[in-house]
This record gives structure tokens, C-alpha cells and sequence, in this order.
């Protein structure tokens, strides 16, 4: 089945995500979000590893199932349509040595960077899209100031990379 | 009309649910690939950007209706402008690095790219970082700025005067101009 196996429009997708948004806000009367469960579980590893044992593991609560759910979806998904395999390096990571520190150091700094902005905004980049819905004026701020200084820097990161090209 | 609001187990149980869909639906888009984002974000690539304003343009008039029927209520944390504006550049240097955001990085790692398990253990850790500074947090950058009032809207569903409705036309306008300026690329 295609439907199953191919890639979707972006006004299907982008339907059903408001969708999804809707259906958090009648269901849940809150915003689907992990923040709560990525927490959960940063405090059961800081917990472990002060305690230098593995401790009890955070209860399941909705948000800890959500994240569940995404794993099992996103997995199955990608089975179903071929694009599903192991890759420990992006492609653009370089040699085999580049490969093992650049993953390390882009994803650690990269994570550290985009969850501490989220945190500084005060929600989930789910929550910011929902309330973007909503139109929160905070959320687009937040939003609009992303993407700017994110597009900006890869373009000129881009055009940089390209010129490095052409002079060799 | 109001909200369901489940609780207890079925909250949990159709949390799964929904996660499940969502994650199909992430893979389904293309947001968890890492050269989509970067080709995105290069604006090589719009197919990131029509999800977004599209679901904008559907989304933000659903609300309203939904809203004004009561099934839905506001659900937005309060905001500063400071913070959001902070907050914003911080997330967008992050994501010209690592290319993720928590959810699309969750996602990511449900389908193999082992990578994006170093950008969880970075999320993790910010978590820590921000509980260490939060005082100093609360001190200086939270105090820069008041907290940004939230106006509900009022008024006709289809008037010129609601905001609703311009911020989906704008969004629609944009799909189409990004639709056919931007080429779409491939994925990883």
C-alpha cells in the first residue's frame, strides 16, 4: 500500500499535525509534549548516577507513554517504508575518525543548545507550536528568532563551505 | 461543550496511541531527517516549511472554531519577551548543529540513526544545567521584561479584525510562494 510504503504531502502532514494539536487540547486539555517525561527521565539518571546504582524507574505517566508511542510509531513507520537503518554518523560527518567524534560533539552540543533555548523560552518545541496556534505571541517570537538565526548561519555556513570548495 | 480531558490509565493509554500516530507521522513528513532540516533551514528544501504553515493555516482557524465552541481551552504558558526571544536564538544555534529538535531526535532514533542518541544525551543534560542556574535565571533574564499578556479573540469568526484570520491567510500565501520557489530535495 502506498499510502503505508510512500512519503506523505505537506498539506496532508501539515492537517494532520493541526489535528494532532486539536485532539491534545480536547483529549488531554493540554499540549502534547515530552517535557515532563524527558525530565522524568533526566532525574531518574542523575538520581542513578549519584546514587551510583540504577534506580526506580520514573512512573509511567502520559507524557512518558507519548514518548513511548512516538519510538514505536516512528520505528514501525520507517520498517514499513524501507527508509529504516543503522547509521551512527550523519553522511556529512567525514572520515572514519571524524565519524566517531563529530556525532559526539554536534549532537551533545547541539541538544544541550536547542533543549537549554527551549527551557529558557519556558516549553516543549511541540508546546511552541501549538501555542503558536493559539496565537501566543511569546511562541512566535521564540519561533520567528529560531528560524532567522538558524537559516541565516546555515546559509552562510553553506555559501562558506561552497566558496572553500571552488578555491581548491 | 468542554474539553474531555481524560484521565488515569486512558490518558495513558491514548497517550501511546496518539505517540504512535505521531511518530508515523514525523517519518511520514520527512521532519526527522537531518538533511532535510539543514536543506530547510539553507531554504533548498521547503517541504519543512509547507508542513509548518500549513498546519498553521488549518490549525489556527480549527481553534478558533473549536474554541469558540468550547471543546478546546487556551493552553499556552505564560511568555516573556526576553526569554522567547533568547530562548529562540539559543534553540536556532542548536539546530544548525545537531539538526533536532527533542521530538524529531526521538523519532530519529526509532529509525536506526544511532546519532541521535548523543542529541537526547545533550537534551538530558540541558535539563540539569537549567535546574543549576535557575536562581540566576530568575535573577536576570526573567526580569528583563514582563510577561506578555494573552488577548483572546473576539469577535466574528470570518471578520477582518480577527487576528486568526489574517495569520492563515499570510501562512497560506506563504505555502504557496515556498512551494513554488523552493525545490524539494531528498532526505537521508
Amino acid at each position: 500500500m502506498k499510502i503505508l510504503s510512500g512519503k506523505w504531502s505537506f498539506y496532508i502532514n501539515g492537517t494532520l499535525i493541526a489535528l494532532f494539536i486539536m485532539l491534545s487540547l480536547y483529549l488531554f486539555d493540554d499540549t502534547l509534549g515530552m517535557s515532563d517525561g524527558m525530565l522524568a527521565v533526566s532525574e531518574f539518571v542523575r538520581d542513578s548516577t549519584e546514587a551510583g546504582e540504577i534506580k526506580a524507574p520514573p512512573t509511567l505517566n502520559w507524557q512518558l507513554g507519548l514518548l513511548g508511542g512516538i519510538l514505536i510509531g516512528a520505528l514501525a513507520s520507517a520498517i514499513i517504508s524501507g527508509s529504516w537503518k543503522i547509521q551512527f554518523a550523519p553522511k556529512d560527518s567525514g572520515g572514519i575518525v571524524a565519524g566517531i567524534w563529530k556525532p559526539i560533539v554536534q549532537g551533545v552540543g547541539g541538544g544541550f543548545l536547542v533543549m537549554l533555548g527551549l527551557q529558557i523560552a519556558g516549553d516543549s518545541f511541540w508546546g511552541q507550536w501549538s501555542a503558536a496556534i493559539q496565537l501566543s505571541s511569546g511562541a512566535w517570537i521564540f519561533i520567528i528568532s529560531m528560524f532567522i538565526v538558524a537559516s541565516a548561519a546555515s546559509i552562510l555556513l553553506d555559501r562558506h563551505h561552497e566558496k572553500g570548495k571552488g578555491g581548491e | 461543550m468542554e474539553p474531555l480531558a481524560l484521565t488515569g490509565n486512558l490518558r495513558i493509554a491514548i497517550a501511546i496511541i496518539a505517540g504512535i500516530g505521531l511518530g508515523v507521522l514525523l517519518e511520514k513528513s520527512d521532519l526527522i531527517w537531518r538533511k532535510t532540516t539543514l536543506d530547510a533551514l539553507r531554504l533548498k528544501d521547503g517541504r519543512l516549511l509547507t508542513t509548518f504553515l500549513f498546519s498553521i493555516f488549518v490549525g489556527v482557524m480549527l481553534f478558533q472554531l473549536l474554541l469558540q465552541q468550547g471543546l478546546v481551552n487556551i493552553q499556552v504558558r505564560p511568555a516573556a519577551f526576553w526569554p522567547s526571544l533568547i530562548g529562540g536564538i539559543i534553540c536556532g544555534i542548536g539546530l544548525i548543529i545537531c539538526a533536532k529538535v527533542p521530538i524529531s531526535a526521538i523519532a530519529s532514533f526509532a529509525a536506526g540513526r544511532i546519532h541521535a542518541l548523543w542529541v537526547i544525551i545533550g537534551m538530558i543534560l540541558a535539563y540539569s544545567a537549567v535546574n543549576a542556574v535557575s536562581g540566576f535565571l530568575s535573577d536576570t533574564l526573567y526580569t528583563w521584561s514582563k510577561p506578555i499578556p494573552y488577548h483572546e479573540q473576539a469577535g466574528d469568526y470570518f471578520s477582518f479584525e480577527n487576528p486568526a484570520l489574517w495569520l492563515s491567510i499570510i501562512s497560506l500565501v506563504l505555502v504557496l510562494f515556498i512551494q513554488f520557489t523552493i525545490g524539494r530535495g531528498d532526505n537521508d
